[in-house]
């Protein structure tokens, strides 16, 4: 199952980023020195609630979540001001990413609803699920910007 | 100002990228961040065309809808759903709740343009503009010929104007050029291989950003059936190679309806003063007689009565010369506005031969058209 939950993510990811951003996202092995290299990060967050349930975070460096709304919004970077463009731009990605996922859910049979997307910020933060939560971490990168996702699901009443 | 778009979504990045997709086009774009200030913005504003989000906080897409539904004065308003649920059941459910078309997100901008487009007349803000532009306005020409010998004659027929001039061989290189800037008017050979210059033409009309471009089609004088084609293929008109540039700069100026006024036309010491250029030809004529109404009433309204009719540079006077004199003078008289004619020695002896002109009377300078002018306004009080 989680296999193909990476899959869903991988195309999610490459298909919003290159539609929106015209950016082509390449994936990467997980590299903890890069994720928490002390810099300051956006993570945008949507979860899905039905016969599946989770949450996906997109995480990426404050400049990089700048670029993508910047780019999202074709601003240029002194135009935006302040962190709401910002964490709205990357909730929309998130949000995207997730329905782009859940389209694909649905379709096998395994329909869910989303929440609204959130936003967390910060230098120095983890994700610290509880111990019976599935879950896997995927870097993607495009000109040495990185996005990392990271995905958790509570395990369905068969497995668990 | 075009049709009004509302865009109903929680994210304002979505509304954002939605009223910037439509920014090269003359429409007016309301947002709304949830179902209820949707319905508000719908009653007050009264949309064309609503964009609408299916997940959203308060009120939801879908709730939103059936309330427009269930609306007599709304229901009629079209409505694309927006949303990041592609699955199939999810279609089919937006299907069933009669909206006009969806689109999924991610989406491209360009998508939603294409969609809209198609339920709404959308229009370019250039094409809604160039009402306004002047002959003597900066114009973008793109001349699509695989002829260097023709793109090199429009070329150097406009080095009077600040018109400019970019020249390409194919069709498809006129695509890729149109979506990246748009031109002010286009002219495309018929005799481009394949048909490709008919093509073209198809391709710019299917598509919104260039539905509205004038499209002028450039072919042989003697090719009487492509001519033919032409026009029923719906181009603006036909330019006849080879090339008259005057007859060009005419039909562009008549497919962007450029303002001409300013050249014959303008307002000195307190009168309005029609002048006749040296070039005096049919088409002049013609230009002069389509702004001389409203220029003469513009002038009137403004508290200007009396209109200098300024023939001192022609060489002679033809037909059309005395038409557009004898149009000129039934509006002065229509309006009660004073006039005189400022006239060389062989216009004034060429008149005195036609019946219709025998009896104008002339001044040789403006000057003297001021004085006669002045002397006769007590006699009018």
């Amino acid at each position: 199952m989680i296999q193909e939950f990476d899959e869903l993510i991988k195309s999610a990811v490459c298909e919003v980023f290159q539609t929106m951003l015209n950016m082509n996202m390449e994936t990467k092995p997980f590299d903890t020195a890069i994720a928490a290299n002390g810099e300051s990060h956006v993570a945008g967050a949507v979860g899905f609630i039905g016969r599946l349930t989770g949450v996906v975070y997109i995480h990426a460096s404050e400049p990089f979540a700048r670029r993508i709304t910047t780019t999202l919004l074709g601003l240029s970077p002194e135009e935006v001001q302040g962190q709401e463009m910002v964490n709205d731009a990357m909730g929309e990605m998130a949000n995207m990413i997730v329905g782009h996922m859940k389209s694909r859910l649905a379709d096998r049979g395994m329909p869910c609803v989303l929440t609204i997307p959130s936003v967390v910020r910060g230098t120095n933060f983890s994700i610290e699920a509880v111990s019976s939560t599935k879950g896997s971490l995927h870097m993607f990168s495009c000109r040495e910007q990185y996005l990392f996702v990271e995905f958790l699901m509570k395990p369905t009443k068969a497995e668990a | 100002m075009g049709p009004k778009i509302l865009t109903v979504d929680d994210s304002k990045t979505i509304r954002m990228i939605v009223a910037r997709a439509f920014r090269p086009f003359a429409c007016e774009i309301l947002e709304a961040a949830d179902g209820v200030e949707g319905l508000a913005v719908v009653k007050r504003e009264k949309p064309d065309i609503i964009i609408l989000d299916f997940t959203m906080p308060i009120m939801d897409g879908v709730e939103m809808l059936t309330k427009l539904k269930s609306d007599a004065e709304a229901r009629t308003i079209p409505v694309v759903m927006l949303t990041a649920e592609s699955g199939r059941e999810n279609v089919l459910r937006i299907a069933k709740l009669g909206v006009r078309d969806y689109l999924i997100k991610p989406f491209k901008e360009d998508l939603i343009v294409e969609r809209v487009g198609r339920i709404i007349d959308l229009k370019a803000r250039t094409e809604v503009q160039a009402k306004a532009k002047r002959y003597d306005d900066p114009l973008h020409v793109l001349v699509v010929d695989d002829k260097p010998a023709i793109l090199d004659q429009i070329t150097s027929g406009f080095t009077d104007t600040k018109w400019t001039v970019h020249g390409l061989a194919q069709a498809g290189q006129a695509v890729d050029y149109c979506s990246q800037r748009l031109p002010d008017v286009i002219l495309v050979s018929l005799s481009l291989p394949e048909n490709s210059g008919y093509m073209l033409f198809q391709m710019f009309r299917a598509s919104v950003k260039t539905k509205g471009l004038p499209i002028l089609a450039m072919a042989v004088k003697t090719a009487t059936e492509e001519h033919a084609r032409a026009q029923q293929f719906g181009f603006t008109g036909i330019i006849t190679k080879p090339i008259d540039v005057e007859d060009l700069k005419h039909k562009i100026t008549r497919a962007l309806n450029l303002d001409t006024s300013y050249r014959y036309f303008e307002r000195r010491d307190g009168l309005l003063v029609m002048s006749l250029p040296a070039n005096f030809s049919p088409a002049v004529a013609n230009d002069v007689s389509t702004h001389l109404r409203a220029k003469v009433c513009e002038a009137v309204d403004s508290g200007i009565n009396r209109l200098v009719i300024n023939m001192g540079q022609l060489r002679s006077a033809d037909v059309n010369l005395i038409k557009l004199g004898l149009g000129a003078i039934q509006l002065c008289q229509e309006l009660d506005m004073k006039f005189i004619l400022i006239g060389s020695d062989v216009v004034c002896s060429e008149c005195k031969n036609y019946e219709e002109t025998k009896d104008w009377q002339f001044v040789a300078t403006f000057e003297e058209a001021i004085g006669v002018l002045n002397a006769k306004t007590p006699t009018l009080v």
